[in-house]
């Protein structure tokens, strides 16, 4: 008997083993088993999917993502305060260097004779905004930082002239000190920005680290590096900032070294102390920029810190 | 170097805000512009990158793709063991070095497979690794499903410290495993049952038949050999003649045959036909092979892939690679498989099938060529239907409609003298297979 079954699997082996037989059509008996009287669709059968909105298409998926986050760690409770006083700040500020004249609101309280009411609009806008970025940072509710934004950016759209206005007459004449005052407007607006996402940010991340998600090694280093960046980052943005807004000055001095004359008349030229001229400046800065990145100067720098 | 949404937003807000400036000749809005943009060209000058326009590479070139600074990182990985059983667990070690001279803040995803779980440690890490430093990320994976997997790539990503720019890299590090299906002890059972195991290979089974091993005496009937005639017995009794009668040797062969058409997998990922079956059949197979029988194994789905029978655990390990790596997939009918594989079996041999019984009209025909040529077939079924409409894929009716269906095809094949089991999802296999044969 095993000298029987032995033989027949040696001989038969190479018969089937591993051979591939393909299948035929297959059968409709199951589909026609299953046709019911009434063909909808049963309820459970459809799954849950989220259609996106018109402005969701638009940007590629949701603005907003409608995140659960843990109670805040000390992380974040320390960028919700930072934010805070940012917001503060730049409230302040932008109080102080936006008027309400040239702006949307002015121009139509103006035509219907109530002036006044354009100021209490221009106010409420930016208490608006306040009100609206407070609650974000510390509800952590990504639609309300999104509405401060908004409004406080809105709040500045105003057709200006050449010079600079603010919205207090106590603030300083002096051009520099004008600039200084709109490079803090500025580098608050970013800042508050940033220090916003950054709440969001690593609100996620803690979010992901508690539940198992993620894991992070040295948190402290990593966090660190987000401290650090916080304050060399605003502090070369806003050297930028000076250079294009100081072109009115750098500009005549380049050219005085070269002709005295052609200097004192561009420092004299309207253009250039206006918004023109920052536009100069801009361009002047930017194009330094961009010549050093297509020298890859990024990369080189790059390498020679790896080596 | 790829931008993120907030380096987009940055960068059309900047833009929008400049020319807004300018035509309102609004100098806040055009500082704003400046300061955002400034921001952005710093954070693009701190990711340094090597763009395909300024290196001039090509882009399979490594360096153009992940840029300078994630050049100088290694992985390697080690898995506790490449084969595993459902539900067991692998343990996976990855080592990430720098070998730069510069500390780096990476994200590194080792990439397990989508059905795979966590169970200790992350595969997910965010790290500060320092220069010319190496760490190792260690987690555990638990695998609930048979099949063949593999881990990775290692992706690994640098970013700015405010997530502007980031670029990515995937290290090309992969790692097989196999995941056996699970098996159940069904030893006890079968052992412990009083009735004829005539499905267990080389034993004896009982009933009468050629064998060496004395069954009992009767009454000699015409056609008998007159070897068998006990001569004893005849004189004992007065003149009427008896004839021994021996115990049939149950063949040693085993075939099971497994439906691994596309409709098998009907029901949850984790709870189908095809899942049972291999499990089943796992269980079957080590019983069987521990009985030193020998175990053949044929798997049909869109191809027949056939095991030949033979012995041992080397056998066993064969039979669950085979297992493991069966797939859903095509209509093959029984009777092509039956048709194919019935001339090289040993007439006699027991046949377990397990199919849920399902969109083949050849299953009664193939059935009946098998129980014609005296093979002792066992079908296990596990039912699809139960999956589908514990699920709730099925409704009522829909499902009573077709259970009746297949009652009537299970009718059908018991009345051919197959043993069928009607495997409902909750049954333990030992009682499923008790069932089946009427224990």
């Amino acid at each position: 008997m095993a000298d029987e079954s032995k033989s027949t699997k040696s001989t038969t082996s190479h018969l089937y083993d591993g051979k591939t037989v393909r299948s035929s059509a297959p059968s409709r008996k199951k589909a026609a088993g299953r046709m019911k009287g009434n063909s909808d669709i049963p309820k459970d059968a459809i799954p849950e999917v989220h259609v996106p909105s018109v402005i969701e298409s638009f940007f590629g998926g949701p603005i907003v993502s409608k995140t659960k986050f843990l109670p805040p760690d000390k992380m974040v409770t320390s960028l919700q305060m930072g934010a805070a006083m940012v917001l503060v700040i730049l409230s302040a500020v932008t109080f102080m260097v936006t008027p309400v004249s040239g702006t949307a609101w002015f121009w139509l309280t103006n035509y219907l004779g109530l002036p006044f009411i354009g100021g209490i609009i221009h106010l409420a806008l930016i208490a608006i905004g306040f009100i609206g970025g407070m609650y974000g940072i510390f509800q952590r509710d990504q639609r309300a930082i999104l509405i401060s934004y908004v409004i406080l950016i809105i709040v500045t759209l105003r057709f200006a002239g050449s010079k600079v206005e603010f919205g207090l007459d106590l603030l300083p004449d002096n051009e520099i000190a004008q600039k200084l005052l709109l490079i803090i407007y500025a580098l608050s607006l970013v800042m508050y920005i940033e220090l916003t996402s950054g709440i969001i940010r690593f609100s996620m991340l803690d979010t992901s680290i508690r539940t198992g998600e993620v894991y992070v090694m040295n948190v402290t280093k990593i966090t660190s590096r987000y401290h650090r960046a916080l304050a060399i980052t605003p502090t070369i943005a806003g050297f930028v900032a000076l250079i294009t807004l100081l072109i009115n000055f750098i500009v005549p001095f380049i050219v005085g070294i070269f002709n005295a004359e052609s200097a004192e008349r561009l420092r004299e030229s309207v253009e250039l102390t206006s918004v023109y001229g920052v536009a100069l400046g801009t361009a002047v800065v930017f194009l330094i920029i961009a010549g050093a990145f297509g020298a890859n100067v990024p990369k080189r720098i790059a390498q020679m810190r790896e080596k | 170097m790829a931008w993120s949404r907030k380096s987009a937003m940055f960068a059309s807000l900047a833009v929008a805000l400049y020319l807004m400036g300018l035509v309102l000749r609004n100098q806040q809005l055009v500082t704003v512009a400046v300061v955002l943009l400034s921001f952005l060209t710093w954070a693009a000058f701190r990711t340094a990158h090597a763009d395909v326009s300024s290196s001039g590479r090509r882009i399979d070139d490594t360096a153009v793709t992940s840029g300078v600074a994630l050049q100088n990182l290694v992985a390697l990985r080690k898995l506790s063991s490449a084969r595993v059983f459902e539900d067991g667990e692998v343990d996976v070690s990855l080592r990430i070095q720098n070998r730069s001279n510069l500390s780096k803040v990476l994200e590194v995803r080792d990439r397990v497979p989508e059905v795979m779980r966590i169970k200790k440690g992350a595969n997910y890490v965010l790290m500060e690794l320092g220069p010319q430093r190496e760490t190792e990320i260690a987690y555990t994976i638990e695998a609930p499903l048979r099949g063949f997997y593999t881990i990775g790539p290692v992706c690994i990503r640098i970013q700015d410290t405010f997530g502007l720019f980031h670029n990515e890299r995937e290290i090309h590090l992969y790692d097989d495993f196999l995941v056996f299906p699970k098996m159940e002890d069904i030893k006890d059972a079968l052992i412990k049952s009083r009735v004829p195991k005539i499905f267990t290979g080389a034993v004896n089974i009982r009933n009468p038949g050629d064998g060496s091993n004395f069954y009992n005496l009767r009454d000699y009937v015409e056609g008998d050999s007159i070897k068998k005639v006990n001569w004893n017995a005849t004189a004992r009794t007065g003149g009427t003649m008896m004839v021994n009668e021996y115990e049939r040797d149950a063949v040693s062969d085993i075939i099971l045959i497994i439906d691994s058409r596309s409709v098998s997998e009907t029901g949850p990922v984790s709870r189908n036909s095809l899942v049972y079956s291999t499990r089943a059949a796992a269980s079957l197979a080590q019983y069987f092979l521990s009985r030193r029988d020998s175990v053949g194994l044929v798997i049909y789905s869109d191809e027949i892939v056939s095991v030949d029978r033979d012995t041992g655990k080397k056998q066993l390990y064969v039979l669950l690679t085979k297992l493991a790596g069966a797939m859903a997939k095509g209509n093959t009918p029984l009777r092509v498989v039956t048709n194919r594989i019935m001339p090289h079996i040993n007439r006699g041999s027991p046949i377990i099938l397990l199919s849920p019984l399902e969109d083949d009209p050849t299953i009664i025909d193939a059935v009946r060529d098998f129980r014609a040529r005296n093979f002792d077939v066992t079908v296990l079924s596990p039912s699809s239907l139960e999956f589908e409409f514990d699920a709730r894929r099925l409704d009522r009716t829909g499902y009573e409609l077709l259970k009746t269906e297949r009652d009537i095809i299970i009718s059908e094949i018991r009345g051919l003298g197959a043993f069928v089991m009607d495997w409902e999802p909750d049954m333990l296999l030992e009682t499923a297979l008790s069932g089946a044969r009427g224990f």
